[in-house]
């Protein structure tokens, strides 16, 4: 059967026939039946975004023409003719593309036909979908428009999911229910397992981004404002400013630094404000469900069958807070879209690190295990290596040839020592491991603290690495494999024995075929 | 206080494969030591402390890739049992890689140019995770393809949907 020759019928052909009415789990009799339009709005959400195109194009159009002098009248018709084309290109070209796209839900499969060039026909069938994920920025919002994007948590390859752009949000919802069989009447019997707690926004400014966000910001808006043709008012502005500083550095330096906090903090607020605005992870029958986004929001499904486990990630400053995050480790999660700020493994914002616990702990179905701390030697590795690096910078800062720096070389192996020192033992202190009733639980990470909860019937294979110098103190690292997440989570440093029996127990049988243990038996 | 530790697996790599492997180091190994003495020839001023530096540089080159293969072959083994395949591998550092035949989703057998001059073969095993590749080197080829039929024919048999 060709998708692309035979005429399509379907209800909702027009740009302007409304929502889609209808059930949606109930597929109508026939095999040929049911395909049925998205939702016919899409047109003016697409001509309120093209807005931001007209914007970009009518402000260098506006300056080529006041360069070649051309009169008021004539600029404003030439900039309201681009507006009109480049408005009417966009809503033709989404209703051609809403004309040639059809879906239908059947008993077995979800089936999408589309493409104004290339015909597609993708079909998923209904078993295998994993995750019914649903998306609408400020303006889809306002029509009462979602993205609904269908996942089979197949490894997230390019293209694994099927996507419904946009369907009106009644039948987006609609659409989520029935796939993920479930009833509207079911709701989560035990409440979410957190929700948004507008107190946790103090930890959003935790973050190196926060130092180096609005220099950032500063950089791009000189970049966008050069693009425009305003290079002149730029340079000139810079120059100033340039000049000013250094005129009166005691003053602005403070201040520079000042604003520069201000404006990483403000943004850091307003970013956390959208990503994680109406925030709320339930746990449904079988999956979880986390919603989130001020503007834009986000509703995302992942089923508990791929769940491997969970991290808690503590960042240096974020630590120092008091605050830490969840992640899942599961399997065939793709990686973020450009579009996304947060990463699709997040389970929470940034949050108190007791109730990050707790979440880690109901997510994971148990509690987490107090963890057994790691030998000395694995601390005095840690100090020899930094020892080392201090003297290699030592040894490099006395042989600096030139008279310029030798004033003030000498700092860097001081910072080196300073930090690498701090490094060792933060790193140290941070090391430990310790199994779970279900889990492998290991914590590493001096900068980045991470704690893994690596579920045992997830682990696929050991890999056991022993340097030359861990083989000298007794130590070695257990890396536990997996398909999910990153792919392998270490024990980093473990005693010898330690780590083989707690690898040995973690997967019963598997290790101990190739294990000798000398002494008690 | 009991000792725990891992015993080497039971098999070592096919004896060609430390011919084959010098082979390899060779390639690699004789253009490096080449280029210095050469740069040395045609870019300085001869100096003789220079000289015996380029010298001991091509030496060493030319020594490592005699001794690396002999030290591999000493250390690399493999075993396959029923429950899982187990490899060792590496001269200072260590590396044990056990991946039990439950979560085996893919079974490789490949074989470069020159290796198949020595009639020698690669098995790769590969399972879910994206770290846990096995790879056992150097085996006769045709002990390679009964292997690779071997764990074929086990993986299949065990129940599991290899995640």
């Amino acid at each position: 059967m060709s998708a692309a020759a035979r005429p399509l019928p379907g209800p909702a052909t027009g740009p302007i026939s409304g929502p889609i009415s209808g059930p949606v789990g109930e597929p109508p009799g026939g095999p040929d039946d049911g395909w049925r339009g998205l939702a016919g709005r899409s047109p003016w959400a697409s001509g309120v975004k093209s807005l931001a195109i007209v914007v970009a194009a009518a402000i260098p159009l506006a300056r080529f023409l006041v360069g070649r002098d051309w009169p008021a009248g004539g600029i404003v018709a030439a900039c309201a003719g681009a507006a009109v084309l480049i408005v009417a290109v966009v809503v033709a070209y989404d209703l051609l593309r809403l004309r040639t796209t059809r879906w239908r839900l059947t008993h077995e499969r979800l089936e999408l036909r589309s493409g104004l060039t290339t015909r597609q026909h993708r079909s998923v069938p209904r078993d295998r979908v994993r995750s019914v994920d649903l998306r609408a920025d400020p303006v889809r919002r306002a029509f009462g428009l979602s993205v609904v994007k269908v996942g089979t948590g197949e490894h997230a390859a390019d293209g694994s999911e099927l996507v419904l752009d946009p369907l009106s949000r009644r039948d987006a919802e609609a659409l989520r229910r029935t796939l993920l069989h479930q009833d509207a009447a079911e709701e989560p019997a035990d409440g979410p397992l957190a929700e948004l707690s507008w107190s946790w926004i103090r930890y959003a400014p935790l973050s190196v981004w926060t130092f180096t966000g609005a220099a950032v910001v500063l950089g791009a808006l000189y970049k966008v404002l050069d693009s425009f043709g305003a290079k002149r008012l730029t340079t000139r502005v810079a120059t100033g400013a340039w000049e000013w500083i250094t005129a009166h550095p005691l003053v602005a330096v403070p201040l520079l630094l000042g604003v520069n906090l201000a404006v990483g903090v403000l943004g850091a607020v307003l970013l956390f404000a959208e990503s994680w605005g109406h925030y709320r992870l339930e746990r449904e029958p079988g999956r979880l469900r986390l919603r989130r986004g001020l503007l834009t929001t986000r509703s995302l499904t992942l089923e508990e069958r791929r769940l491997r486990g969970v991290e808690i990630t503590e960042p240096l400053l974020l630590r120092l807070g008091g605050g830490a995050r969840v992640r899942t480790i599961a399997t065939g999660l793709g990686k973020a879209a450009d579009d996304e700020t947060e990463d699709a493994a997040a389970l929470t914002p940034p949050v108190p690190r007791a109730l990050a616990v707790r979440v880690a702990a109901r997510v994971s179905g148990t509690g987490l295990p107090s963890l057994a701390p790691h030998p000395a030697a694995a601390r005095r590795r840690r100090v020899v290596r930094a020892l080392v690096t201090t003297a290699v910078m030592a040894a490099g800062a006395a042989l600096v040839p030139w008279d310029w720096a030798r004033g003030w070389v000498w700092l860097v192996p001081a910072v080196t020592l300073a930090y690498g020192m701090w490094l060792a033992v933060a790193g140290a202190a941070s090391l430990g491991h310790a199994l779970g009733p279900r889990h492998l639980v290991a914590r590493r990470g001096a900068v980045v603290r991470r704690t893994v909860a690596l579920d045992r019937r997830g682990i696929a294979g050991w890999t056991i690495t022993e340097s030359l110098f861990q083989r000298r103190s007794g130590l070695l690292t257990v890396s536990a494999t997996t398909a999910a997440g990153r792919g392998h989570y270490d024990v980093v440093d473990v005693g010898r024995a330690d780590g083989l029996d707690l690898a040995a127990h973690a997967v019963p049988g598997l290790l101990d075929p190739f294990l000798i243990r000398e002494g008690a038996s | 206080m009991s000792a725990t530790g891992l015993r080497p697996p039971r098999n070592r790599a096919d004896p060609r494969a430390v011919p084959w492997w010098t082979v390899q180091w060779l390639i690699l190994m004789v253009p490096v030591a080449g280029a210095a003495v050469a740069a040395y020839w045609m870019f300085t001023e001869r100096a003789l402390w220079l000289g015996v530096v380029a010298g001991v540089f091509a030496a060493g080159c030319l020594v490592l890739a005699v001794v690396g293969p002999r030290a591999s072959y000493r250390v690399e083994r493999w075993e396959v049992t029923d429950q899982a395949v187990y490899t060792r591998k590496g001269w200072l550092t260590h590396t044990w890689r056990v991946a039990p035949m439950s979560r085996i989703q893919r079974v490789d057998t490949a074989r470069g140019p020159v290796q198949r001059l020595f009639g020698l073969a690669d098995v790769t095993v590969t399972t879910a995770s994206s770290a846990g590749a096995v790879k056992i080197e150097a085996l006769d080829h045709e002990v390679a393809a009964e292997l690779a039929e071997r764990l074929t024919a086990i993986t299949q048999a065990t129940p599991g949907d290899a995640t």
